[in-house]
């Protein structure tokens, strides 16, 4: 593959060009309820190549690989189209690597029916319960080997496993219909999902216990969060403002996230680290070649640092952090976050909840969207805290605020950090879903918005 | 494919192949100017097994995988759910305009051309602001093969172009966009640069609401929040398992008898037409909502079966997956008022237009609770100014019974034709 890959690169004159091929084996399962909705086995081969012209770019992608030299050509043509100020990338040393997947059992080598079992006991624990209507179960492994060769000598071989579970109990009662969800997995092999009855009992439950909770009311409110919404409070609010392709060219939004400028108080440090190993964002190089690395996004409250890709580095003279992702070889890589978490702080979650008054304990986690001012997170649940104890059970709320004023707001974080890998990922400019964990540990925030009745 | 169809039918008794060509290419700017063109060519190929009545199925992209297919559609038919169905045979299949030549011969100068026109214009009026788009033309082909006999393949094309503008000021960022695509290809540029600087010049002025319950307009951008719990409402799939608020409620009253909507995939160009669906069962046109009476759900072949019912021919699918009951082009009946007697009728109360956080509340029960990305507030019958930091939450099935009024003009937004909404009272909390 490697020579293939260099002997096509050379026969352009490129400024620089690169070649990704990645070939994808997956497994997936499906259940709704007391039906398997869908079972089986797919494998997808395909590629693309992506070329930097003065001014722009040009990339294809396709499924046959005996053709690249003339997707190359129509390629290159296309990347002298854009116009405007020069691009630039910054630089990389060259590297030859072959990183092999890391999975204690490899999916591919456990029968369809096995997998089927397991799911099928898990969704039977999922349907267990009163008042539980239905359930959905998803089960997903995928093996990737991705191949990239750029122009600058680089070439990497990488595998990957990617196993995951995805499930929900939904309980109806009448017109009351209420669902909870748990998800497990991430980058490694089947091991990752065994053993989780737990989890998917705790999903049945939740799912009845909800029938009862009262809907929220509307306001401003103090609210504690878990872990699990921690995380993607770090991902909304704060992680989509910081990838550097949303700033690079906006000298008006680059003024307001100047570096050293302060978010929050000096308890608050949000990351982002790819080299995680078992987290759904681990990876070892980001899909322009480039080595990934640990950035700090918020230091001791103040904005030190964002996620680039070679292009948005080179524009702003800062370093590549390695986090130019694609979801799959049908699109060109952009800036994305990996792991993305809340550093731990020294309360503990007991301690966090007693010095609230009036406040919302918030858990588990539905969806999150932000338009880089705003965020929304909808929690799966909650609970009204009462003279620093947990009261009575609420549901179907959404919380959001600004970013720019909410992480200030953060008056406590606590020791107890937990990361996930979300059952759905990350969507950004119809590059949806794209593996990443999220997490923190509990956290409370001051005068947040509720949306309720 | 019809080798596949014989390879795959030496191992089961029943077998359908679905074949994907397609083409695309997106011409994007961004900052204000063209950045990058981007090609698609793609192929897949998906094949669906009926073995001891169980149903198998797998995908591949390249025909060397051919064995690979076969071999892992029959291994899922073992384990597979029970197939309620029987593959339709030829049957005959009305045309439906879904391709357009001139989608197809449309140039990449020509798209870039109009995306540079859309810029210029927004530019003039405000040259601050950061401007995105992409054009996007795809063309594709599909086939369908089956062991009943039926073999059918038709061309469709697509076209799209989507323009934003952004501004980021210290603690107030404003983010307009708007979209529209068809099967057919029509000079998009003007238009959407319109609406957006219609809606900049609007946020010109800040306005604030406080918490409470107001009068409020969804334009038509913002009613798929609205639609798209109904759209999980009348899937026959939800309404099997029982978890479709609507499931025990063919044929009564849900919504304002102000509200009619069809699903019909002959549509002329719409997003979502097409001469059959994914499974080659002839397209139609489906009464969904007929003055506030629910008429029927969707179904695919299997999900009908299951239920003792007839498909109506609403099989969405890749062919990387099996097919699943989806709206095809929901199409909304206009009111009579027009968007300014609406607002003109308003004391104090809300235009809803972009949002953050839909479909994360409990979608199933039609409820909602949104973030006012761009929302506007009405003071005595006038457009005041832009409303920020505020929530709109309500129920949909509550929104739709209490109407004031439907507009009389349709946007498409993706496949969903409907216009703006004036309804009664809606929840805020600021």
């Amino acid at each position: 593959m490697k020579n293939y890959l260099f002997s096509c690169l050379s026969k352009i004159k490129a400024e620089y060009a690169e070649i990704r091929w990645e070939e994808r084996i997956s497994t997936h399962i499906h259940w709704v309820g007391k039906e398997l909705e869908s079972i089986g086995t797919a494998k997808e081969k395909g590629g693309c190549v992506r070329i930097k012209g003065k001014t722009g770019w040009g990339f294809s992608s396709f499924n046959d690989l005996d053709n690249l030299t003339s997707y190359l050509k129509l390629t290159l043509r296309q990347s002298l189209l854009p116009e405007g100020n020069p691009i630039f990338l910054a630089p990389v040393s060259p590297t030859v690597k072959i990183v092999p997947g890391n999975a204690k059992k490899d999916p591919r080598k456990i029968d369809l029916e096995e997998k089927y079992r397991l799911s099928f006991h898990y969704n039977k624990i999922l349907l267990s319960g009163p008042e539980i209507q239905t359930s959905d179960l998803r089960y997903v492994d995928l093996y990737t080997i991705k191949y990239f060769a750029n122009s600058e000598g680089t070439y990497i071989q990488q595998e990957r496993f990617y196993t995951l579970l995805g499930m929900a109990s939904i309980a109806r009662r009448g017109g009351n219909i209420q669902s909870a969800h748990e998800g497990v997995g991430g980058v490694g092999g089947y091991e990752l999902v065994e053993d989780q009855e737990e989890k998917a009992e705790r999903a049945a439950k939740r799912a009845s216990q909800l029938l009862d909770a009262e809907p929220a009311k509307g306001g401003k409110y103090t609210v504690v969060v878990d872990p699990e919404l921690s995380g993607v409070f770090a991902h909304e609010a704060f992680g989509h403002l910081s990838e550097a392709d949303f700033l690079f060219e906006n000298e008006r939004l680059l003024e307001i996230m100047r570096l050293g400028r302060r978010f929050g108080s000096e308890i608050l440090n949000i990351v982002d680290e790819p080299l995680i190993p078992g987290e759904g964002g681990f990876y070892l190089y980001d899909d322009e070649g480039v080595p990934a690395g640990k950035t700090y996004l918020i230091k001791e409250g103040k904005l030190v640092g964002r996620l680039h890709s070679r292009e948005t580095a080179a524009k702003m003279g800062e370093k590549p952090t390695g986090n130019a992702r694609a979801i799959s070889y049908e699109y060109p890589p952009i800036v994305r976050m990996s792991n993305t978490y809340i550093e731990k702080g020294e309360k503990s979650k007991e301690e966090i909840i007693s010095e609230v008054k009036n406040g919302i304990y918030a858990r588990g986690f539905r969806g999150g969207q932000t338009n880089l001012e705003m965020f929304t997170f909808a929690p799966e649940e909650g609970y009204i805290i009462h003279n620093g104890k947990i009261g009575k059970k609420i549901r179907d709320f959404n919380l959001t605020g600004n970013i720019f004023t909410t992480l200030s707001k953060i008056d406590a974080i606590g020791n107890d950090l937990i990361l996930f890998t979300g059952p759905g990922g990350c969507g950004k400019d119809g590059q949806s879903p794209l593996p990443v964990s999220t997490g923190g540990p509990h956290i409370r925030i001051r005068e947040l918005v509720v949306g309720g009745r | 494919m019809e080798r596949i169809l014989k390879m795959a039918l030496a191992e089961a008794e029943e077998a359908e192949v679905y074949r994907e060509d397609f083409q695309n290419t997106t011409v994007s700017f961004q900052s204000n100017r063209l950045k990058a063109i981007d090609n698609s060519f793609g192929q897949g190929i998906g094949l669906r097994v009926i073995k001891n009545g169980k149903i198998g199925f797998s995908s591949i992209t390249n025909i060397e995988d051919l064995q690979f297919l076969i071999d892992s559609a029959v291994t899922s038919s073992l384990i597979g759910q029970p197939a309620f169905f029987k593959f339709p045979s030829t049957s005959k299949v009305t045309q439906v305009k879904c391709f357009d030549s001139a989608v197809a011969s449309l140039t990449v100068e020509k798209m870039v051309e109009e995306g540079k026109e859309a810029i210029k214009a927004i530019l003039e009026e405000f040259p601050y602001l950061k401007c995105e788009a992409e054009i996007e033309k795809t063309t594709a082909e599909i086939s369908i093969l089956n062991s009943s006999g039926l073999s059918f393949s038709y061309k469709k094309s697509f076209y799209s172009f989507y323009v934003y503008a952004f501004l980021a000021r210290e603690g107030d960022f404003l983010g307009v966009g708007e979209g529209e695509s068809s099967c057919q290809y029509k000079d998009l540029s003007e238009l959407l640069a319109k609406r957006v600087i219609e809606k900049i010049k609007l946020s010109q002025k800040k306005a604030t609401i406080g918490t409470g319950i107001y009068p409020v307009i969804f334009t038509s951008k913002a009613m798929p929040i609205i639609f798209s719990p109904l759209k999980r409402g009348i899937n026959g799939k939800l309404v099997h398992k029982k978890i479709s608020p609507l499931s025990s409620r063919l044929n009564e009253k849900i919504l304002s008898p102000l509200v009619s909507i069809v699903d019909d995939a002959t549509f002329p160009y719409g997003k979502s037409s097409g001469p059959v669906d994914g499974e080659g069962v002839p397209s139609r046109k489906n009464s969904i909502i007929e003055k506030g009476v629910l008429k029927n759900f969707i179904y695919d072949l299997q999900t009908a079966g299951l239920m003792k019912t007839d498909t109506t021919a609403n099989a969405a699918r890749g062919y990387d997956s099996l097919p699943y009951p989806s709206t095809t082009n929901f199409i909304v009946t206009p009111g009579k008022i027009s968007m300014e007697e609406m607002i003109k009728d308003i004391k104090e109360g809300l235009i809803v237009d972009q949002v953050i956080g839909a479909g994360q509340s409990n979608v199933l029960m039609g409820e909602f609770s949104v973030n006012l990305d761009l929302g506007f507030k009405i003071e005595n019958g006038k457009i005041k100014g832009r409303i920020k930091d505020a929530m709109a939450t309500g129920n949909i099935y509550n929104l739709l019974n209490n109407i004031r009024g439907i507009g009389k003009k349709i946007q498409p937004i993706n496949s969903t034709y409907t216009p703006p909404f004036y309804f009664a009272k809606i929840n805020v909390s600021a």
